[in-house]
């Protein structure tokens, strides 16, 4: 009986690692390429990673696909693994400068990293990602356009966080070619709750400060949650019939509902994580062919929001 | 022959598992640099394994190892934001372990509270602190300083193998030396002695004159300062600390004792066992990313594994009862 359990364990490990390994050593030409991750969960990094493998598909690359479950650990371990394996490249999706003992090990083998949408580093041939400076310019130039060059903004910031601290660079620089354009408050708003609850309670504050109809012409925030957040204090305030024009940026899901509906909230700026997936697979394939990259960043286009199409995609 | 292929099953299951890899991959498995890899990426969890096994020899359980250790990371990485020497943050993070350790102890062995119970609530709590001590940020950039991180990264030099040139890293060092000492403490100590004699059979310790509550608080103690030790590498290896960096070690930590423990004769967790036990996870880890395997696909083997090995040992216990 234990015997037979004993080698009915050995047999059944080694035919499922048999069949496993089989079916992985398909073809030999093929160039190897490995995308690590440790968020496949997360559905932003599912688009990507889906995109990339269907252009990994025209392109007759063996793909490997490696995901760590969270563990940033892991995804060294893995880089040094693939390096072992000698693969012809690896793309990254993880904060480079957190992995960057793998790294390392993948200099010094002499194999290109390209991340997709994971940070700067001078280890990575370069990284391509969506342009923080671009989304910004979409929903302020709206704004500005919206309510005619003139008015008081109310804008939401974050300047700790730098991929969010870039956008309100370009909103600045865009109201402050209006004349008119009057910032009326600069909020950063505590985001330990995830943002909208209070960002609703600074905005229900300056609404309070400013009773007057048509006293805040606009609100621009740098991403959804304090843009849902003012949507709710001006609604609640009952002033969503002054045609106060909010703004936010990543076309959340919410954000997408809040717009299709038609009320106060009228744009944000979707980021195209397809686009970001098969633009990697690109420069990938671009790098296999002996090409040297000069960007450090790839910046794929960004998509404006509006009620026109907020449902569409 | 029977008796043979049922003292040594796992240990033929685990050639079994390297011939395979050897064939299947022939040029990158059984090379120097990839067993030096091995060895580094399995550091971690050999030292957190090897602090379980001091507990799991008195057949008790920490279910808090894993966020000792990311509790341990954050500590490291908030002493470099004042400033704080390398030894002086490192030593803090390991006190902590031991003091969250001893609170284990003295939750189990002083007030009497299950294990499994005492150490669920200590998981929850540390977790809680590591994302209050933080802030829920992830600490990395300029704040870690360059030795620390450069310590992961680093080695002894062993020379050149087939031209390249090649290292034991630090982290494996560190390892082995933990090893090394838990080894002493279970097999050639009185202390370890008295462990396997609470674990074997807890009333007849008592009885018999053993300290069963000094013992218990001692052993909690030291398996809390090896998970924050196994912590302060896991931050010195990715250069950041974040609040929940280390949760995966804790499962891993006794997936590999139970399978250590399937290595000797009566079942019970040995050190030599558990450091073959957690090499058995590193080297599917290893062997199977190599061969593309699927990383879901992957999870599922490793535990099948995990499953076919402690049954047929805890098959091979029934039958002798």
């Amino acid at each position: 009986m234990t015997q037979r359990n004993r080698t009915l364990r050995t047999f059944l490990a080694t035919t499922a690692l048999v069949a496993t390994g089989l079916a992985a050593t398909g073809a030999l030409a093929q160039s190897k390429v490995a995308v690590i991750t440790p968020y496949l969960a997360q559905p932003g990094t599912q688009f990507y990673v889906e995109a990339f493998e269907a252009a990994a598909k025209d392109k007759d690359w063996d793909v490997n696909v490696i995901d760590t479950a969270g563990d940033v650990a892991a995804v060294i371990s893995r880089i040094e693994d693939m390096v072992t394996q000698n693969v012809d490249a690896i793309v990254l999706n993880v904060d480079p400068s957190q992995v960057s003992a793998g790294l390392q090990a993948a200099a010094e083998a002499g194999i290109p990293v390209v991340g997709m949408d994971a940070g700067s580093d001078p280890l990575l041939v370069t990284n391509v990602t969506s342009n923080g400076y671009a989304m910004a310019a979409e929903t302020s130039t709206y704004v500005a356009d919206r309510i005619d060059g003139e008015g008081n903004v109310v804008m939401f910031v974050f300047e700790a966080f730098p991929p969010v601290q870039v956008r309100s660079v370009v909103a600045d620089a865009v109201f402050g070619n209006f004349p008119d354009i009057n910032i009326l408050d600069r909020v950063t708003p505590d985001v330990s709750d995830g943002g909208i609850a209070d960002s609703r309670a600074k905005m229900e504050a300056i609404l309070a400060a400013n009773p007057e109809p048509g006293s805040i012409k606009a609100v621009w925030a740098a991403w959804d949650q304090p843009a849902l957040g003012a949507l709710q204090a001006i609604e609640a305030a009952g002033r969503d019939n002054e045609g106060i024009v909010i703004t936010g940026i990543d076309a959340n899901p919410q954000a997408r509902e809040a717009i299709e509906s038609g009320g106060n909230f009228e744009a944000t700026v979707a980021q195209d994580f397809k686009g970001i997936g098969s633009t990697a697979a690109d420069v990938v394939s671009r790098i296999l062919a002996g090409e040297e990259i000069k960007q450090g960043v790839v910046y794929v286009p960004t998509k404006l929001v509006t009620i026109a199409n907020a449902m569409a995609d | 022959m029977l008796t043979l292929l049922r003292r040594y099953g796992t240990l033929i299951g685990f050639a079994a598992i390297l011939l395979f890899f050897w064939i299947s991959l022939p040029d990158t498995f059984m090379t120097a640099r990839n067993w030096l890899n091995i060895s580094q990426q399995m550091s971690m969890l050999i030292v957190v394994a090897a602090g379980m096994t001091i507990v799991m020899v008195m057949g008790d359980f920490d279910l808090s190892v894993g966020s000792m250790a990311s509790l341990a990371g954050i500590v490291v990485a908030v002493m470099f934001t004042f400033d704080l020497p390398i030894w002086a943050a490192v030593s803090l993070a390991l006190m902590v372990g031991l003091a969250g350790g001893a609170i284990n102890g003295v939750l189990i062995s002083v007030i009497g509270i299950l294990p499994f119970v005492a150490t669920l609530a200590t998981l929850t709590m540390l977790s809680g602190l590591a994302f209050v001590v933080s802030g829920g940020k992830t600490i990395s950039g300029r704040v870690i300083p360059e030795g620390f991180s450069g310590f992961a990264r680093g080695g002894l030099s062993l020379g050149e193998w087939n031209g390249v040139a090649i290292a034991l890293p630090n982290l494996t060092l560190v390892a082995i030396v933990i090893v090394a000492l838990v080894w002493v403490l279970l097999e050639q100590t009185t202390f370890g002695r008295r462990l396997y004699a609470i674990g074997g059979n807890i009333e007849a310790a008592h009885l018999s004159g053993v300290a069963v509550r000094k013992l218990k608080l001692i052993a909690f103690a030291l398996t809390g300062s090896t998970a924050a030790l196994a912590g302060i590498m896991y931050a010195s290896r990715v250069a950041s600390a974040n609040p929940t960096q280390g949760s995966s070690l804790m499962l891993n930590a006794i997936a590999g004792v139970f399978l250590g423990s399937t290595f000797s004769e009566h079942g019970e967790p040995r050190i030599l066992g558990t450091i073959l036990g957690v090499l058995i996870l590193g080297i599917l880890d290893n062997g199977l990313t190599q061969l593309s395997v699927d990383s879901y696909v992957r999870q599922i083997l490793v535990g099948g594994i995990i499953i076919l090995a402690v049954s047929t040992s805890s098959l091979t216990k029934h039958l002798r009862a």
